[in-house]
């Protein structure tokens, strides 16, 4: 975004810029050639009409000396019609039509001196006296003293140089209206594109009504209609998703809510089935043990399936307290699996948190080490590390292959497919969704040496 | 014991396994399968405790429950699909004094009705009266008074308010009122404590959103004001 705006105003101001300078450059050249060649042509016509009439009017012999030029009344003439002029005569000092000029003769170029001493007609533009001129020399008739007239061009200076300032502050305010011109294009221009930009962000949250604004009937519109046409089938196709999703809640929703009521009388007569197996001929017995175990099985199974249809209704609430987790960690452990080793810290650790939601936690994180790693030694661990409160559980059973640890807290998900155990497949989903609305996570990990970790962590509030 | 107990489950499985149950751990059970039907027999006949479903067919547990009230003080336990928190305030708000969740063991509900005539038949051992604030309790009569007029409280609200005035100034904690209060032996249910509390707090606070008679300890219980 940034980029498009920063090359369109870069391109469009050099443009300018370029075109600006060109124009300039070029116009005040010509002007500046002009005004000099009419200059040096005026100049040259002078320089020719007195070296060829009025010098010559004069009679002066072939080789004049100092005596001849100044008894001639050439320096007045030429300071009579205003011409500073510089006489050169071999032999005296150079005679002059103003006293400024003594002194100049030496400073003019060795070219244009070395040029009029060969007879040509030579200019020059020096600097005479602090101002810019003109210097035209010649001989009168190719010989004899070399004549110098020299022209103050310093008024026709000052009015290049206004020109020349006057054409670079127009080309800066040319610039910084193109700048300013090239923003506001470039703003007009990318202003579709930002309203887009915005609304995808909208979509990307969530917000599938986000919709481009259509403002023009060029390319960008039809983008924009083109963009909200595919938001449109976007919001379609997942609200299709989600009436599917919430009817499938729903319906596991009644299953288990329906199968409430056959469950309640099947643990109520296994419960008294329990208690008279002894009584029992030996096959019968067995199968009546059987009988209570899969009950039980399917007791669990309907339960965590109302709790998953609880979480999924988004009805739950959190209920706060302080919680010991020592406490708390303690007496899980001794309901649900008292042969783990308990590590604890050594000053209680007091949250305000959920206490229901972290007995479930931990008791099922319990049930599936006795699950999974039957037999083997369960550890439970509680510290603050890192500014979270930690509670893990280890085995030492089989682990979970690496590239399925995160698809452990899926629902139904079964790390051995073939194991039949009292579980739902259920446990650890749910572990996860509770531990989620105490605002921490679960994660899982293989131990060196094998065996399974599952670490509760939790912010500390 | 020979205590004669109403089953009010419209369910026919668990309505006979249960009747069993009860039946095996020494009650006389009569059954009903609908609420009008339960309230018939209980007018016909006298009981020790109704063992009530809540969800019945023509006539639900809890009107069942507040009819019975209205007559009678008679141990009532609620049978439960859901045990919701708003499940378990309608249900004691009807005036049941304990409640059991669907699915049960019976030896559990055999349990649970066992404690709750063990409060129903403890009687008047004092002939006494204690006082929380403003609030006068007569032991004996098992009523409680606020300036000359009764206060109507369940039997299970009664207890409370006596443990915790027996007891003012000290913090009785969720469990031990469970134990106390509902005779559970084991781990119960301990928002049944919080739910009772509310209820008591409505009947005999000045503002029960700000309590001034029954106060709750953070992380520990309730006490009442010395």
């Amino acid at each position: 975004m940034r980029g498009i705006r920063a090359r369109l105003t870069v391109t469009l101001v050099a443009l300018v810029a370029l075109t600006a300078v060109l124009l300039g450059a070029g116009a005040y050249l010509f002007v500046e050639n002009s005004l000099h060649a009419q200059v040096l042509r005026d100049a040259g016509a002078q320089a020719k009409f007195d070296l060829s009439v009025t010098v010559p009017a004069r009679n002066l012999p072939p080789a004049p000396t100092c005596t001849d030029i100044i008894d001639s009344g050439l320096r007045q003439t030429f300071l009579l019609r205003g011409i500073d002029t510089i006489i050169d005569v071999d032999g005296c000092e150079p005679i002059v039509s103003d006293e400024d000029l003594v002194g100049v003769l030496p400073t003019l170029p060795s070219d244009l001196v070395e040029r009029v001493g060969n007879g040509e007609l030579a200019y020059a533009w020096v600097t005479v006296d602090g101002r810019p001129s003109l210097i035209v020399g010649g001989q009168s008739g190719g010989s004899g003293p070399a004549y110098y007239f020299i022209h103050d061009v310093s008024a026709l200076e000052e009015a290049l140089a206004q020109l020349r300032l006057a054409l670079i502050v127009g080309t800066v305010i040319l610039i910084l209206v193109a700048l300013l011109v090239a923003r506001a294009i470039a703003r007009g221009v990318l202003a579709p594109v930002e309203a887009a930009g915005r609304a995808a962000e909208r979509i990307e949250g969530g917000d599938l009504s986000a919709r481009v604004p259509v403002t023009s009937d060029d390319e960008f519109g039809t983008w924009a209609e083109r963009f909200n046409r595919m938001a449109e089938a976007l919001a379609d196709t997942i609200g299709r998703l989600e009436a599917a999703e919430a009817q499938n809640r729903r319906f596991v929703a009644d299953v288990a809510h329906e199968l409430r009521t056959p469950l309640a009388a099947l643990v109520a007569e296994a419960s008294i089935l329990r208690e008279h197996l002894t009584e029992l001929p030996p096959d019968s017995r067995r199968a009546g043990e059987l009988l209570v175990t899969d009950v039980g099985r399917l007791r669990t199974l309907v339960d965590d399936l109302m709790e998953v249809s609880r979480f999924d209704a988004g009805a739950e609430q959190i209920a706060v307290e302080p919680v010991d987790f020592g406490d708390l960690a303690r007496s899980v452990t001794a309901a649900r699996l008292p042969d783990a080793a308990l590590v604890l810290p050594a000053v209680p650790l007091i949250v305000e948190t959920d206490s229901r939601r972290l007995e479930r936690i931990l008791g099922n994180l319990l049930d599936n080490a006795r699950e999974h790693a039957a037999g083997s030694p369960v550890e439970v661990a509680l510290a603050v590390d890192r500014g979270e409160i930690s509670l893990a559980v280890s085995d030492r059973g089989p682990g979970v292959p690496p590239d399925r640890l995160e698809r452990i807290f899926e629902r139904f998900y079964k790390a051995d497919p073939s194991r039949h155990g009292g579980s739902s497949g259920l446990g650890l989903a749910i572990a996860a969704e509770h531990a989620a609305l105490l605002g921490g996570y679960l994660t899982a990990a293989n131990l060196a040496g094998g065996g399974l970790r599952i670490e509760l962590r939790l912010p500390v509030t | 014991m020979d205590a004669r107990i109403l089953l009010v489950e419209d369910d026919p499985s668990i309505r006979e396994v249960t009747a069993i149950g009860l039946r095996r751990a020494g009650f006389t059970v009569e059954t009903a399968i609908d609420g009008q039907q339960g309230l018939a027999r209980f007018g016909a006949e006298p009981f020790d405790l109704v063992l009530l479903d809540v969800m019945l067919p023509r006539l639900d547990g809890l009107e069942v429950c507040r009819a019975i009230r209205r007559t009678s003080t008679v141990a009532v336990v609620m049978l439960t699909a859901r045990a919701d928190t708003i499940d378990v305030v309608v249900g004691l708000e009807a005036g049941a004094d304990d409640y059991v969740k669907k699915p049960f063991e019976v030896p559990e509900l055999v349990a649970r009705v066992r404690a709750a005539l063990r409060r129903a038949g403890r009687g008047p051992d004092e002939a006494d009266r204690l006082h929380l604030g403003p609030i006068a309790i007569d032991l004996a009569g098992r009523s409680a008074t606020r300036d000359g007029e009764t206060i109507a409280l369940t039997r299970t609200e009664f207890d409370l308010l006596t443990e915790l005035t027996r007891h003012a100034g000290q913090v009785l904690s969720r469990d031990t009122l469970l134990d106390r209060i509902w005779g559970y032996d084991y781990l119960g249910d301990s928002r049944l404590v919080d739910v009772a509390i509310q209820r008591l707090r409505a009947k005999i606070e000045a503002d029960p959103a700000a309590p001034t008679l029954v106060l709750t300890v953070r992380g520990a219980g309730y006490k009442a004001v010395r």
